[in-house]
């Protein structure tokens, strides 16, 4: 009987080794180790991406620069359309014939990814259906707890890794491709993103967002649905807000005269979260809006087709 | 070998002799693994306090570094950009730390004969003697087995429905249930306890050194608690028992 249940033990020990090799933090150093030593590939994203922290790994990808206003089920066909450049030709064929798509183009991603939102029944389930497959999706959504990414991906095992990766890049793309404008199409750049002469600090440094030069008291809109992880005061920034958009997006609006939102408030898409002024650090009033994603802040006139008019000179406000 | 005698009895026969040696060296190392696995999976559903966290520490330090001109440009430091990055950087200090008290030292476990009775006997101890320590561990490193547990039936499943699909059909997906739901149903019954054991034997040999009255032996396990009861929430909300009995 003893040796049964030793022979019973040393499985589970087994499997305890196995568990601890793929989720804890010495074993994704091992499985690196691993990897370098024999020359092989290692799909291990690194090693503080293991934490669930708004975002799953995340995969660079370039986006794609958009033709024209986009819905919101046209802005995720473009970043799943942008997350798929990642992959190479035969393997994004598989993709494709896996949904049943002949093309990848961003509008019949976007139009798939739609109806398989209503089958699965969340825009990250569909996501992970596209680039893991429809029943990888289905394993994922009966055994997790939400529809959040996150909590997808918990559900699979590591082979699917690399596919969670690309289906995060989409989703936080398609987020971004999504976000409306805080200001009025007629406020005007004075300082583009970009590494540039600090007016005030000195040195050059990148200019993390982009400067909208606009009067004393003009509402600030938040740019999309979220939660408001930040609204606080401080000599540099302002009186700032930092909305929480999901997927790993997230926009910050400074130097504002007032704040109308705390932390911890779910804002919906064109609500007014602030009055844009001139406090902090400035040289005159303006906004600085700056978009941040998992990879660190993001040109926001990237993820636009329509230009708001810049100023010749370039501009230097902070 | 000797007649009538079913060489693959020998063969289950010699290899569970084996096994029953080496446990002394495989179930500390199991005790470990199944625990260092729970405390990841707790710390990585920590995601969303630790960014609330950060955020706040965040603005506080921004609204005392803009005061003056020289510590002014500090305020770049955390930006909206790396508050992700630092709440991961804290959630793995995090599981570090909790690994070092509650993963590293089930290498020490020590198996006896009597573990039911032992468990008995030191509840019984620490029922009429409790202190902070008593309660904190035990109760953490059960928390995070049980949240082990079901990551490694997690895991099993996922692997065992995907690997045997192609071959079995829809088949594999009862098997690979099955399989998980021994398996958890295995660890906890046959591992997850045992360490719930010896933490309690660490915490009694420790609260026999905490010298003095009542409020010495509540506050000398507070720092613990503090680095532990959290995780210990977090990895009962992590651990999804009745997913799998579904």
């Amino acid at each position: 009987m003893r040796r049964a249940r030793s022979l019973a033990d040393v499985v589970l020990a087994a499997l305890c080794l196995w568990a601890a090799w793929y989720h804890t933090p010495p074993g994704a150093l091992l499985r690196a180790a691993v990897a370098r030593l024999t020359g092989t590939r290692d799909p291990t994203p690194a090693l503080l991406s293991y934490y669930g922290a708004g975002a799953r790994p995340f995969q660079l990808a370039e986006p794609l620069p958009p033709r024209a206003a986009l819905s919101p089920g046209a802005a995720l066909g473009l970043g799943a359309q942008s997350a798929l450049e990642r992959l190479s030709p035969a393997e994004r064929a598989e993709v494709l014939s896996g949904a049943g798509l002949r093309s990848g183009s961003a509008d019949a991603l976007g139009d798939w990814i739609g109806r398989e939102a209503d089958k699965q029944g969340s825009r990250e389930a569909a996501v992970l259906s596209l680039f893991c497959g429809e029943e990888a999706a289905r394993f994922a959504r009966q055994r997790a707890s939400g529809p959040g990414l996150e909590e997808l991906a918990r559900q699979l095992p590591p082979r699917y890794e690399d596919r969670v990766a690309l289906a995060a890049t989409a989703l936080t793309l398609g987020t971004a491709y999504a976000l409306a404008w805080p200001l009025p199409d007629s406020a005007q750049v004075t300082s583009p993103f970009g590494v540039r002469a600090h007016p005030l600090l000195g040195g050059r440094r990148l200019h993390s967002g982009i400067d909208l030069g606009v009067s004393i008291g003009t509402p600030v809109r938040a740019v999309a649905d979220g939660l408001v992880r930040r609204a606080s005061d401080d000599r540099v920034s302002g009186r700032l807000v930092l909305l929480d958009h999901g997927s790993g997006v997230s926009t910050v609006y400074c130097h504002n005269e007032s704040l109308l939102v705390s932390p911890g408030d779910a804002v919906k898409k064109g609500q007014v979260i602030a009055l844009s002024g001139n406090s902090g650090l400035s040289t005159g009033p303006h906004l600085h809006y700056q978009l941040d994603l998992p990879q660190g802040p993001a040109d926001p006139l990237r993820f636009r087709a329509a230009r708001p008019p810049q100023l010749a000179s370039g501009g230097t406000e902070p | 070998m000797q007649p009538g005698t079913d060489p693959g009895a020998g063969a289950f026969d010699a290899t569970a002799r084996v096994a029953d040696r080496l446990r002394w060296f495989f179930l500390p190392l199991a005790l470990c693994a199944l625990v260092a696995v729970g405390v990841h999976t707790a710390a990585d559903v920590l995601g969303e306090l630790l960014l609330r966290m950060v955020d706040a520490a965040d603005a506080a330090f921004d609204s005392l570094a803009s005061r003056w001109a020289f510590t002014a440009p500090l305020v770049d430091l955390v930006g909206p950009s790396q508050r992700v990055f630092f709440a991961r950087g804290v959630a793995l200090l995090w599981e570090l730390a909790a690994d070092a008290l509650l993963a590293l030292p089930m290498l020490g476990y020590d198996e006896r004969g009597d573990e039911v009775q032992r468990f008995r006997e030191l509840a019984a101890k620490a029922w009429a003697r409790p202190t902070t320590l008593h309660l904190v561990g035990p109760f953490a490193t059960g928390a995070v087995a049980l949240a082990g547990s079901c990551a490694v039936g997690r895991l099993l499943e996922g692997t065992l429905h995907f690997g045997l699909r192609g071959a079995l059909g829809s088949a594999a997906d009862a098997l690979a249930h099955g399989c998980a739901l021994a398996a958890v149903l295995g660890l906890v019954g046959f591992i997850a306890w045992r360490g719930v054991v010896h933490a309690l034997v660490r915490a009694d040999a420790r609260s026999d050194r905490i010298p003095g009255g009542r409020a010495r032996r509540f506050t000398a396990g507070l720092p613990a608690a503090v680095l532990l009861l959290p995780l210990a929430v977090a990895a009962l909300r992590a651990a999804p028992l009745l997913s799998f009995l579904r």
